[in-house]
């Protein structure tokens, strides 16, 4: 038997969910959200795509200068992620707008770490070195890090980068909301106090919620009607309202439900019954003997 | 040839003069120094009429681009410098940009709910700090400036829209970037320059200021001989 990654996942999915369906509530998922988090406000409309924030960030947070600051034009050529040099990356995105003469209209979009309310690595990071914290910011502690980069695999946004070329101590890189002075009184994230046209709303998430909202409203036609990152992954700390279409500026299309409540009350469930590891075992036990007998014989014949 | 050994002998004299009295200070630019520093008390409510009820209730007051009597502003405050300062102000030309809109409700798009307040109040009274906790629709003040500018600037599509079509870099205290011996000499000054600003000396070396030739326009008859200079006599090339 041709065991296929995918119809692992879907016994292992079959054998969670018959688990699950056991116990109705005594495993039910809870978020873990801050109460009165931080967030901050993209908008797609007012940003002009100066890279300020990426100077910024950089400055602010002890980065490398960003690859030629003052350009607007070839640094554009290319779609960035975040990586190891910088927290946050502005890319341009020609999604077929144009301007009153005729002339096709950039979109410029920031990105950085969420911020997520009920964040995935958080949740795959297994020894705690990944935290939500009171001000909504995921903080990384790098004392704690093994390397084991699940949290750039669990992370819906492809945030995190790894410090491949340092082969000593490498850290996991984020956008650390920054923490150090947000967590101050009256303190602002780097890139928030530099953009120039207000394109980053810092505040109280809640506010921020709300004035994004009021914005749609008062602007009928302007934006598409939704705020990105209210209800995706469960909500994000970081939100974005836009005039084109999110995916078209990379910002996928994702569930209301967290990352988080799905594996965790699977994992969970599994193995609060002592009997679960042994029903796990047996049946990986049962595939194994099964395809390695299937494999096993004409192997044989051949001879080593 | 009277003519150039007269204003030569003008030229020696006001430096002279310069040398003596105070350094001139132009007036207007002082003023609006004077006046980028002012906070003005914050207006907390405004009045939320559309442009025509707003362009209209400027006719009755009687108010025009006539009335304009600040020909110039330097658009800076404190209340941007609290929180970064990487760049020189941008010089406004208030009084010109209002003769070429003709539309004073461009930028006082709104005025103070106090129907004491004068009716175009400046810029800084209702936007002041960025993300203010009991106001938080309100742009601040460095906002304000920018999404009013680069707007207007790209629909008309006049007017620059990149950052230095405005403003100038703050210029990085020189005091200990610069090392010279004491008393050196030309040449040494200018080697020193050169250590940093290479692109600034090839772009120089292509100019009427190092060539003493080129188009000029402004030349009385457009004369085009040249008699001295780097490129002709190599008089004073250093
Ligand atoms: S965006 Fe990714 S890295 Fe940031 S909090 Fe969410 S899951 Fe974590
Ligand atoms: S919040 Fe701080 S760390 Fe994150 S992108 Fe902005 S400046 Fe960088
Ligand atoms: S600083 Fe503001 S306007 Fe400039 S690129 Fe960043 S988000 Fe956009």
């Amino acid at each position: 038997m041709q065991l296929s990654r995918r119809s692992f996942f879907k016994i292992m999915g079959a054998a969670g969910a018959s688990v699950t369906a056991l116990p109705p509530s005594a495993n039910a998922w809870k978020s873990k959200a801050p109460p009165d988090p931080y967030g901050c406000l993209v908008d797609l409309t007012r940003c002009v795509g100066c890279r300020k924030c990426e100077e910024a960030c950089a400055e602010v947070n002890g980065l490398p200068t960003p690859e030629r600051p003052n350009c607007q034009c070839i640094v554009f050529d290319k779609k960035r992620r975040p990586d190891d040099k910088a927290y946050t990356v502005v890319n341009r995105y020609f999604t077929g707008k144009l301007d009153q003469f005729d002339k096709p209209l950039p979109t410029y979009a920031k990105v950085q770490c969420m911020h997520c309310q009920d964040p995935a690595c958080v949740s795959a990071c297994i020894v705690g070195a990944l935290t939500k914290d009171e001000t909504g910011a995921v903080r990384y502690d790098a004392t704690k890090c093994i390397g084991c980069r699940y949290c750039m695999v669990a992370c819906p946004f492809e945030i995190p980068a790894y410090e491949y070329h340092d082969p000593i101590t490498p850290r996991v890189i984020k956008c650390s909301f920054c923490y150090d002075r947000i967590s101050k009184k009256g303190g602002l994230p780097g890139c928030a106090t530099i953009c120039p046209t207000e394109a980053l709303t810092f505040g109280k998430r809640e506010t921020i919620v709300k004035v994004a909202q009021k914005r749609l409203e008062e602007n009928p036609g302007k934006y598409i009607d939704h705020v990105y990152g209210e209800k995706e992954v469960g909500g994000t700390s970081w939100l974005y309202i836009s005039s084109v279409p999110f995916e078209k500026v990379n910002l996928p299309v994702l569930s209301d439900k967290p990352s988080p409540k799905l594996s965790e009350t699977i994992q969970h469930s599994l193995f609060s019954y002592l009997w679960s590891p042994l029903a796990l075992f047996g049946v990986l036990g049962a595939l194994m003997y099964k395809s390695n007998k299937n494999q096993g014989e004409p192997e044989n014949k051949g001879g080593y | 040839m009277i003519k150039k050994i007269i204003v030569f002998a003008g030229l020696i004299l006001l430096t002279a003069a310069l040398c003596t009295a105070e350094i001139w200070k132009a007036p207007d630019q002082e003023k609006a120094k004077e006046r980028a520093k002012e906070v003005v008390p914050f207006i907390k409510e405004y009045k939320d009429d559309c442009q025509i009820t707003r362009r209209m209730s400027l006719i009755d007051a009687g108010i025009s681009i006539k009335n304009v009597q600040d020909v110039y502003f330097l658009l800076d405050s404190p209340v941007i410098k609290k929180r970064e300062d990487h760049y020189e102000p941008v010089r406004f030309a208030h009084k010109r940009h209002a003769a070429l809109t003709k539309d004073c409700t461009k930028c006082h798009h709104f005025r103070p709910k106090d129907e004491n307040a004068l009716e175009t109040t400046r810029c800084s009274a209702c936007h002041q700090d960025s993300f203010n906790p009991d106001h938080p629709e309100r742009i601040g003040l460095k906002a304000a400036y920018h999404q009013q500018c680069m707007k207007c600037h790209q629909e008309e599509a006049k007017g620059p829209v990149d950052c230095k079509g405005c403003h100038l870099r703050n210029v990085p205290d020189h005091k200990n970037l610069v090392k010279l011996p004491d008393n050196a000499d030309p040449f040494q000054v200018t080697a020193e320059c050169l250590r940093c600003h290479d692109t600034q000396a090839e772009d120089m070396l292509k100019t009427a200021h190092w060539l003493w030739k080129g188009p000029s326009p402004y030349t009385t008859g457009h004369r085009k001989d040249i008699m001295h200079g780097k490129g002709t006599t190599a008089l004073n090339n250093y």
